[in-house]
Formats: structure tokens, C-alpha cells, sequence
């Protein structure tokens, strides 16, 4: 019994080392292939594809940021739909819609045809799980003419230009969807950038499209890597790992030099709903004296470190025509006294500054004479919980923008007595019969009024204190510049994204 | 040699089989014993946005075939990998053998860097020992282990912080991020590496010097037989002992070092099966979990036929000597010391409020106002550290003692363990939590019980390896001739053997316990915010680890402190009366015997000097006669 030899282990070493550099990753793809000039535009992307691209998804978000995907509409800064695939639309009646193509191509080459438009979006209608925008909408679309798309819903739908502007409702060649079960983006959409290899949930190749119908890009193809640890990724950015980081944490702000950071206000709003059906807050009285408890700028420079907005509705400043909209809450309570009524928080950690607001509102809701219990879990180990209305109280972080682009949808999911998302539990009729005003509204700028007048209606419930309102920073490398900073977060990678 | 892998023959490996297929069809049964609607879960893996309509958890139920009911799934699940296919994720759709296969890859090299790292380390630890020995000057002072105990308390993910913090973006001097060729595998491996090594080269650290005090070394040494020759054999006298811990490390470092997969950003199995644990994805973790499960019992396998090889005839021929210190390890006051010091950190934070929160003075480095700093909301960081002591070490002292128990007395029982040990060792952490989770409900001692759980498992393997010699010993064949029953030679000779390391590697593992505690926070387990318990403390810091280190150093401190506290005390303090209290109380907890007299006994036999009972025959040549 003797040790093996120590030349036979050494040997054994070096036959095993080249089986063990096929444990390493391979690279997202090779440094700058040069031809056509231009280099390429190295991305750390924050939340990596969770169900292989596939564009009805969450994933949709990402091809769409990458620059890969688009629709027939896209939403500009003030939240109207202006052309993409098409070039203008006109609303036949009730619920028709006709929509004009451009000229464009696929990035195999084929055309844009209205027939391969109508395919594209009765796919994209009869997606199982169906995609966000058009949950509860009932959808066909047929070739009209030679360069024309109809677009019928089953009811009236006055938001329907933004409705397609989602990242869900993309238009995709026929290749898209030839295998069964599956819809493939690569090399099928109508970006400047197209999606050439995906290396699992590590990384992805994209290549200039040379034929879009924007114009060239400038960068030769992108290399994205997706880094879910947000420090990680701030690392990324500082040792030059890649040129752009999206998403940098608060907590790693200050480690970017002020040049590297791209601060934009987003449509994401923190706020702290409270339960109106059972519990201390079901008395509008203790929801009004826990408002009066909050102090939200507190939570923007302390826990935000400045880089949020306090809380001023359910809209924030993100949205440009929010705040001269804005209408003042009427009927609300009187804050009652509150002696010593215990409440339980509850929020989740994925967001790491959720915790932290949570803990700093638990001390600003004690100092007015409540006792707080927090509870703090992984979301979806809370979520249904929430529903359930087991908490009093509940801080989330919400897109108020969705993914219709339809500022009244979220007024309807997350307040109306059918909510789907009504954490706060509330069904109230005021609110009820003006969000579903709003919904009846067509024309943007009446639309938006009406929505603010909802939300006024919801504030006045004091169901909802919104606390701050995110900025989202965007770490972008010294040399680079033309990064698209969406308050919508649906662009990042663009064809003026230049170094 | 294929014996000793397959030891016990059918029965144990219809025993391994039998628990392998239990815990596959627990976690085929997770949702349904947790309550957690898989629907719900994979939604929102898939989308963080999405509104839970009823009709999207019904396209997802139908989608998954949710509805056929889990017996249907297993069943399927299994059919498949007959044939090889281990089914499609539940989140992405996409085949799940590829991609387990390539982050198992992954994390077996990140392994085997990380066990590299941590045989370095154990060395270094072990070298002042080896050399003392190899020089024939046992009783030279030997070191008090307050370096090797403070090391294996360092969590991992804060040395991973540290070092990519560091070494990776401020010096540049390697790659902080990826994983793309070997030098990408450095500052991983080290993080991951220190801590056991430091924890195995305690551990054999404790042995060496019994094996120097042997017969054969001294007749070595009267012979002329060069030093380093002596201390590759006493190496090779005590390495058995540590190998059944070694083989748990490498199923533990593949598939549960998530924290520093994390900060590397390293396509592990650690990640892959946290993932997949969350959100309920059963294919990816049933498959994750199976070949944690295979290597597990090839890591074990592989552990005893080495154990074989190095001193197989001599455990044959029962030849082997109990490994007893030549010399008390010297009570010192380091204990004291560290002890007092702990105690003081403790009192003076006890007098200040941890939970009063100023935003305006968050961060800010120590002064006087604030000794330690103050944290991301401007809690005193000294305040935290002290309130938090209490609950920390009382729940980790708790979990501790019962693992300790459990793995006593299952590692007395090898052929029940070994493959349970195997199983239990090779559950990630999160898992091992759901699963407990959904058998006893989340109540306040969930947690305590999940811990538990796994913690017990290195004790066992640590027991039975210490057993296995102990009963191959010379004088137990004496004893037993003199015709002690087996019960009697368990309380007189075997436990009082065994017990004594084993103490000290509970006390060694405690830091372990406590930080295992708090990971499962997330999960709606344990201790929440913002109550100041120390694995609390440490997450969340952890993302201020660069801009205000004293808001994690301090609580690890603390942690490494303990540690250092529960090792060199392990040695006895410098008054024997205490040593003899303390003793007792710490068996006491245990609950190991009831019997006053077998405690002398062990305290006789582990502490104080003892030199070679005329009694016990000595053989000398069962371990040297191949050298």
C-alpha cells in the first residue's frame, strides 16, 4: 500500500487540464471583429434571460433594451406613442385600428409585410401565459392592403397605440416561429442589433443589423453579459470589464466617479400600501395618522442617499406631465391618536433598499405611537400572503407604467375592487367609478387628466402613502457615450450608442 | 479495495439507495408539502412584474402539467432518467442535463481549486507542529491556534467581498469577475479555501501530536530515522482520521458556495440550485440535488479507500494506538483573554440602544460617539454587536450541543450514517431548509431545526473515522480480553477517545451555526430586521463592506473571537479546577452519559498527561512496517 507514484499523479494532472478548461465559460464573444468598422459595445446587463428570450416574457424587456426587438409603436418621453414599424396609425372606429408600415427589413433579410405584421401579433395574442399588455384584451390583426395592418379588439380600447409600444407585442419573421412551442429572436427581429449566440444565462452575441431602417449603428455588435449581483456588476464597470453597467445599487454609488454615472428618473414608485380590509388600517383615521408619521424626504436622502425623489403621488416626476396635472386629494380622514397600535410591515429583499426603508419607516411609524413588527422575505414567498391581506402593511416597489404604457392600467390592477394586484385591499366606489372614467378617455393629454383625477381619488383614501420615487443610475464607461437613458427602461443600446 | 468502498455490502447500499430516492420524491413533493404554489413561484422567476391573475397560474399549471398531481410528475421525472433525460426547467423550458452538467463543471473546478487552497492552509497550520515533531521536540510550546481558529470563522462571502474589492478592482492585480481561464479561479479558491483549510488544519493539528508520542516514532528516531520521514508517517497516522471531512467539504464547497458564486459571478451549481429551490424549479433541483448526491457518494467512497490505503493493515490487524497528547495542551490564558474581551465588547454595547436609527449619520467611520462605526442607517455599530450576542450564541450554542449529540451517537452507528451523512451533506443548505420547512411548518424553532439538520452530519463523519481507529487500537483488543463488554469498552475507552475532538470541532464549527442561522432570513426564517443578530448584521453590511468595512468587520470579529474563544479553551484554561467545570457543564449539555466517573475518565484520558499504560500491549509495526 503506497502512495501513487508522483510522476504518474503529475502526469495524470496534465491529461485532465484540457478536460478542465471546458469547465470554464466561454467568452461573449471575441474583442472587436473589426469588419464594417466600428468596435464593440461591452454590457453588464442587471437581470439575465429567465426564460431563453422568449419575447412574451419578462425577457422581452431585455431584446428590446439590447436593441434587438421593437413593435409597431414606441412610447416617447412624455408617454405618447410615436411611430416605429409604423409609420402612422388612424382609429377606424370602435375597435378598429389601421396601422401604416414603413419600409423595413428582418434581419434575415425577408421584408416587413403585413401579413408577416398580422402573424406576428395574433402570435403574440394567443401566447399561453399571455403577454402583460394585452391580459384581459381580446386581439386579432389582419393584412389590410399592401403596406396596412387592422388591429381589432373585441371591447373599445382608447390606449391601443400604446399598448403595442410594449416589448411583449414585438414583430418577429415568419422563422420566428417555425419550431412548435417555442419563439426563437435570433436573427429574426427588426433592431439595429441582432441577436447572434446565447451562451445560457451568462451571456449573449449581437451583431449590427446593417439594413435597419433607422440607419446604420455605430458600434460593430454588442457583447452583454448578465451579472445579477448588483456589486458584481458595479465591479465589472470599474476594473473595465464592460463599458456600460445598468442599475448600479445605491450602495455603490459613490464608488463611480461622478462622469461614469447616468442618473435617470424612472416610473418606478416606492410606496407603503395599507391594508383596508382588516387590521388597524382598516380605520381611514390610523391610515391618515401613518401617513402624517411619514417623513419621505427622510427616506430619499437617508436611504435613497439622494438618488430618489419623495414620494408626491402615485406618479412620479419620471412622468413629464404628471406634476402640472397633478389634482389635490379631497376627502381625506382626520389622523386619529394612535396609542400604542401594533402593526406588521412587511416587504422583500430583493430589492436590497426595501429592507432599509422598512426599518427607517418602522422608527417613523413608532415615534407617532405605533409598535411595528417588520417581516422581510424572498418576494415570492410573501406575495401571496400579501394578497391575502395578512399584513397591515406592505412596501413594494412598482412600475406605475407597466407594460401596456397605459398610465390607467395600473390605477385599475392595484385599486379597483377586481385589482388583480390590490395589495392594499381596497374597493372603494369613488375610486372604482373615476378609474373607470379614465378608461374610457382616448385622446392622450384628457387621458392623463383623468387619470391624475383617479389618483387623487385613491390618495384621498389613504390606502397608499407613496415614498419615494427611484432614479435608476446607469454606470456608463468615460468613452462611451449615446446610451439611451429610458425612464421606461425599455431602451439602453441604440444606433447612436457610440464610443 | 472494492470492499472497502462498498463497505457493509448490500444492505448499506440498499440503505444509500433508499435515502437517495427519499430525498428525490421530497423534493418532487416540496410545493406540495410547503404549500407554496409552484405556479406562483416560477411566475415570478420568470417575471418580477407580472400581476398572479388567476388565468396566468392557469396557463403556467397547464403548461408545467401542474395539475396531473406530483405522483404523475415523479413519476414522469423518473421514467425520463432512465433515458438519460433529466426533463426541461419549469422557468426557462430549456433542457435541464445540459446546463446542470455545465455548472456541475464549473463548481467541481472551483472545488478543486478551493481544496488546493485549503491543503495549503491546512499545512501552514499543521507546519510548527510537524516541525516540532519531526525535531523530536514535542514539548516545545506549541501554538495556541488563535490564528487558524480566527481564519475558519471568516465567513466566506466577506473575504470574497474583500478580496474582489481589494485585489481584484483597486489593485488590479487579477480578475474580480467571471469565470474565463485559471487565473479567474484564484481569488474564488482563496476565499472559499481559507476557512477550511484553516477548520481541517485545526482538526489535524489536534492530532499530530499523539501520533509523535507513539512507540514507533520514538523507536524511529532512537534509530536515526530523519525527522521528515517521521512526520510524513505521523502525517499519514492522522490524515484517516480527517479524510470522511475532507470528502464532506468537497460536496460542500461544489454545491454550496453560492455567497461567492455570487460576488464572482460564476456560473456555479450553488447558484443554479438556490435558484431553482426558490422558485420551486423541480427538474433543475431534482437534478442539481442527484448529482450533488452521486458525487457525494463518490467523494465517500473515495475518502475510505484512502483511509484503506494509508492504514488499512493496521486497522485489519487491530494494530493501532490511541492518538492521546503526549502532553496536556498547555491551559493557557488566551481563553481568558479573548473571552474577557468578548465579554467587554458585549457589556459596553449592551448599554447603548442598537436599534435607534439617524439616517443623517449613516456610515460614518468609529469615533468616540460611535467605537465601531455606525451602519447603512446609522445604528451603532458597537450598540448592534453587543444586544446581538445574547440570541446569537444561545441559538447557536443550542444548535450546536444537538448536533453534537446527534452526530456522537449516529457516528457510533457508521453503517446507518456513513451513506446518511452522504445524503444529508449533500442537500444544499436552502433545500435542507424548505424541506424542513414544509415537514414541520415555519414556526420561531424552524430554523433552529434546519440547521440542525445538516449540522449534525461532520460530526458523525468525524466520530465513526475517530471510531474506526480507536476500535482497530491495541489496547481495546487488551481490555477486551480482559473481558470488559461492549458497553463497557463504548463508555471507558471508546468515547473518552473519540469525544474530546469531536468537542472541539463543534466548538470549531459554532461561527458556522451562527451564519447558517441567519442565511435562512430570506426565506421568512429566523431572525428578521431589525433585530441586531450577528449573521444579520454581517448581510446586511454586506454591500457597505467597501465604503464602511468596520460595519461588517465588527460583527465578524465578533464571530472569529468566539471561534478563537471555543478553540484555545478547548485546550483548558490555566486553572484546572475550572477546566474541570467547565467540562462537566459542556458534557452536561450534551447529555452524552450520566455518569460522573466516565467524565474523569475522559477528562484523564483527553487532557492530562498519560504515559503508556503498562496494560496495553504496544505493537509498533502495524503502522511502520511499510514505510
Amino acid at each position: 500500500m503506497r502512495f501513487l507514484p508522483r510522476r504518474r499523479r503529475l502526469v495524470a494532472g496534465l491529461l485532465l487540464a484540457p478536460l478542465l478548461t471546458g469547465c470554464f465559460a466561454s467568452e461573449g464573444g471575441e474583442e472587436s471583429s473589426g469588419g464594417g468598422g466600428g468596435s464593440r459595445l461591452r454590457v453588464a446587463m442587471a437581470f439575465p434571460p429567465a426564460e431563453n428570450f422568449n419575447p412574451y416574457g419578462a425577457d422581452a424587456t431585455l431584446l428590446s433594451r439590447l436593441g434587438v426587438t421593437e413593435g409597431l409603436t414606441r412610447l416617447d418621453a412624455n408617454g405618447a406613442a410615436t411611430p416605429a414599424l409604423a409609420e402612422s396609425w388612424s382609429r377606424e372606429n370602435d375597435r378598429g385600428w389601421l396601422f401604416t408600415l414603413r419600409d423595413a427589413a428582418f434581419q434575415d433579410g425577408t421584408e416587413v409585410t403585413p401579413k408577416a405584421v398580422a402573424a406576428a401579433l395574433t402570435r403574440a395574442a394567443g401566447a399561453e401565459p399571455v403577454t402583460a399588455a394585452l391580459s384581459g384584451v381580446e386581439l386579432t390583426a389582419e393584412a389590410a392592403g399592401e403596406r396596412r395592418v387592422r388591429v381589432t379588439t373585441a371591447d373599445p380600447d382608447p390606449a391601443l397605440p400604446l399598448r403595442l409600444s410594449s416589448p411583449g407585442l414585438v414583430v418577429l419573421s415568419a422563422e420566428a416561429y417555425a419550431e412548435k412551442g417555442a419563439v426563437s429572436p435570433v436573427g429574426t427581429a427588426t433592431g439595429p442589433f441582432e441577436l447572434t449566440k446565447v451562451t445560457g444565462t451568462t451571456a449573449a452575441t449581437l451583431d449590427r443589423f446593417d439594413d435597419y431602417w433607422g440607419g446604420r449603428a455605430q458600434f460593430s455588435g454588442v457583447d452583454a453579459r448578465f451579472i445579477a449581483d448588483g456589486t458584481a456588476r458595479t465591479n465589472a464597470l470599474r476594473t473595465g470589464g464592460v463599458d456600460v453597467a445598468e442599475a448600479v445599487p445605491v450602495s455603490q454609488v459613490t464608488s463611480l466617479d461622478e462622469v461614469t454615472r447616468r442618473e435617470t428618473a424612472t416610473t418606478r414608485t416606492t410606496s407603503l400600501l395599507l391594508n383596508t380590509e382588516k387590521g388597524a388600517f382598516k380605520d381611514p383615521k390610523a391610515r391618515a395618522a401613518a401617513r402624517e408619521a411619514i417623513n419621505t424626504s427622510a427616506l430619499a436622502k437617508g436611504v435613497y442617499e439622494g438618488h430618489a425623489d419623495p414620494g408626491v403621488g402615485i406618479y412620479g416626476p419620471a412622468l413629464t406631465w404628471a406634476a402640472d396635472k397633478r389634482v389635490k386629494p379631497t376627502g381625506r380622514a382626520g389622523a386619529a391618536a394612535v396609542d400604542g397600535t401594533s402593526v406588521t410591515v412587511a416587504t422583500y429583499d430583493n430589492r436590497p433598499e426595501l429592507p432599509e426603508v422598512a426599518q427607517v419607516l418602522k422608527q417613523q411609524l413608532e415615534n407617532a405611537g405605533f409598535t411595528v413588527k417588520l417581516e422581510v422575505r424572498e418576494y415570492s414567498r410573501l406575495e401571496s400572503d400579501a394578497l391575502a391581506g395578512k399584513f397591515d402593511a406592505f412596501v413594494s416597489a412598482r412600475n406605475t407604467m407597466l407594460d401596456t404604457g397605459d398610465p390607467v392600467s395600473i390605477l385599475a390592477s392595484d385599486y379597483t375592487c377586481k385589482g388583480s394586484y390590490n395589495l392594499a385591499l381596497l374597493c372603494d366606489r369613488s375610486v372604482d367609478k373615476a378609474v373607470a372614467e379614465a378608461e374610457k378617455v382616448t385622446d392622450t393629454a384628457e387621458r392623463q387628466d383623468a387619470a391624475m383625477t383617479a389618483e387623487a381619488a385613491i390618495l384621498g383614501t389613504d390606502a397608499v402613502v407613496p415614498l419615494v420615487h427611484q432614479r435608476i443610475i446607469t454606470g456608463v464607461g468615460a468613452a462611451v457615450s449615446g446610451v439611451q437613458l429610458d425612464p421606461y427602461e425599455r431602451g439602453l443600446v441604440g444606433v447612436g450608442t457610440r464610443r | 479495495m472494492l470492499k472497502a468502498v462498498l463497505r457493509g455490502g448490500a444492505p448499506v447500499l440498499l440503505w444509500r439507495a433508499a435515502l437517495v430516492a427519499a430525498l428525490l420524491c421530497g423534493v418532487g413533493l416540496l410545493p406540495w408539502l410547503s404549500r407554496t404554489d409552484p405556479a406562483l413561484t416560477v411566475l415570478r422567476a420568470r417575471s418580477a412584474e407580472r400581476a398572479p391573475t388567476p388565468e396566468v397560474l392557469d396557463a403556467i399549471r397547464t403548461q408545467l402539467g401542474l395539475d396531473a398531481g406530483p405522483l404523475k410528475l415523479l413519476g414522469d421525472w423518473f421514467g425520463g432518467l432512465l433515458h438519460g433525460d433529466a426533463g426541461r426547467s419549469w422557468i426557462s423550458g430549456a433542457e435541464v442535463t445540459p446546463s446542470v452538467l455545465q455548472a456541475l463543471g464549473v463548481s467541481l473546478l472551483l472545488m478543486g481549486g478551493s481544496l488546493a487552497v485549503a491543503v495549503l492552509t491546512a499545512g501552514a497550520v499543521c507546519a510548527r507542529t510537524l516541525r516540532l515533531g519531526a525535531g523530536r521536540r514535542p514539548d516545545g510550546r506549541r501554538s495556541a491556534g488563535t490564528g487558524s481558529a480566527l481564519l475558519s470563522a471568516l465567513p466566506d462571502f466577506l473575504t470574497a467581498s474583500v478580496l474582489a474589492a481589494v485585489v481584484g478592482v483597486q489593485l488590479g492585480w487579477l480578475p474580480a469577475l467571471g469565470w474565463y481561464g485559471p487565473q479567474w479561479m484564484v481569488l474564488p479558491a482563496l476565499s472559499l479555501g481559507l476557512p477550511a483549510g484553516a477548520l481541517l488544519g485545526r482538526m489535524l493539528d489536534d492530532l499530530l501530536p499523539g501520533a509523535f508520542a507513539e512507540q514507533w516514532a520514538l523507536a524511529a528516531a532512537a534509530r536515526g530515522v530523519p525527522g521528515r520521514s517521521i512526520a510524513r508517517q505521523a502525517l499519514r497516522r492522522c490524515v484517516p482520521g480527517l479524510l470522511p471531512n475532507f470528502g464532506l467539504f468537497v460536496v460542500g464547497l461544489t454545491g454550496g458556495a453560492v455567497a461567492v458564486e455570487q460576488v464572482f459571478d460564476i456560473p456555479g451549481l450553488g447558484r443554479l440550485t438556490l435558484q431553482a429551490a426558490v422558485a420551486q424549479d423541480l427538474p433543475v433541483l431534482q437534478a442539481g440535488t442527484l448529482a450533488l448526491v452521486l458525487l457525494a457518494a463518490i467523494a465517500g467512497g473515495a475518502a475510505r479507500l484512502t483511509a484503506r490505503l494509508l492504514i488499512g493493515p493496521a486497522l485489519r490487524d487491530g494494530a493501532l494506538l490511541s492518538l492521546h497528547r503526549p502532553t496536556p495542551p498547555r491551559p493557557t490564558t488566551l481563553p481568558l483573554l479573548y473571552g474577557g474581551l468578548l465579554l467587554a465588547v458585549v457589556a459596553l454595547g449592551l448599554a447603548r440602544d442598537p436599534l435607534r436609527l439617524d439616517t443623517t449619520a449613516r456610515l460614518q467611520s468609529p469615533s468616540w460617539a460611535h467605537p465601531f462605526g455606525t451602519d447603512g442607517l446609522g445604528r451603532d455599530v458597537l450598540a448592534r454587536v453587543g444586544h446581538g450576542a445574547l440570541s446569537t450564541l444561545a441559538l447557536a450554542l443550542a444548535v450546536s450541543a444537538t448536533a453534537l449529540v446527534l452526530g456522537v451517537l449516529l457516528g457510533l452507528l457508521p453503517r446507518v450514517s456513513g451513506p446518511l451523512v452522504d445524503t444529508v451533506n449533500a442537500v444544499p443548505p436552502v433545500l435542507a431548509a424548505l424541506l424542513v420547512t414544509g415537514v414541520a411548518g415555519s414556526g420561531p424553532s424552524t430554523p433552529a431545526l434546519a440547521v440542525t439538520a445538516v449540522a449534525w452530519a461532520p460530526l458523525a463523519a468525524h466520530t465513526s473515522a475517530l471510531l474506526q481507529q480507536e476500535r482497530a487500537t491495541t489496547h481495546l483488543t487488551a481490555t477486551r480480553a480482559l473481558g470488559a463488554g461492549p458497553l463497557q469498552l463504548l463508555r471507558h475507552e471508546l468515547l473518552p477517545a473519540v469525544l474530546p475532538p469531536v468537542v472541539r470541532h463543534a466548538l470549531l464549527r459554532l461561527p458556522g451555526v451562527a451564519l447558517a442561522l441567519a442565511a435562512l432570513g430570506f426565506l421568512g426564517l429566523g431572525a428578521q430586521p431589525p433585530s441586531p443578530e450577528w449573521g444579520l448584521l454581517l448581510s446586511e453590511n454586506q454591500p457597505y463592506a467597501e465604503r464602511a468595512p468596520w460595519a461588517v468587520l465588527a460583527p465578524a470579529a465578533a464571530l472569529a473571537l468566539l471561534g478563537a474563544v471555543a478553540v484555545t479553551g478547548g485546550g483548558g484554561v490555566r486553572w484546572p479546577r475550572r477546566v474541570s467545570c467547565a467540562r462537566r457543564r459542556d458534557s452536561g449539555d450534551t447529555g452524552e452519559t450520566g455518569d460522573a466517573e466516565a467524565y474523569a475518565n475522559t477528562e484523564a484520558e483527553a487532557t492530562w498527561a498519560e504515559p503508556p499504560d503498562p496494560a496495553h500491549p504496544i505493537r509498533p509495526e502495524g503502522v511502520t512496517s511499510d514505510a
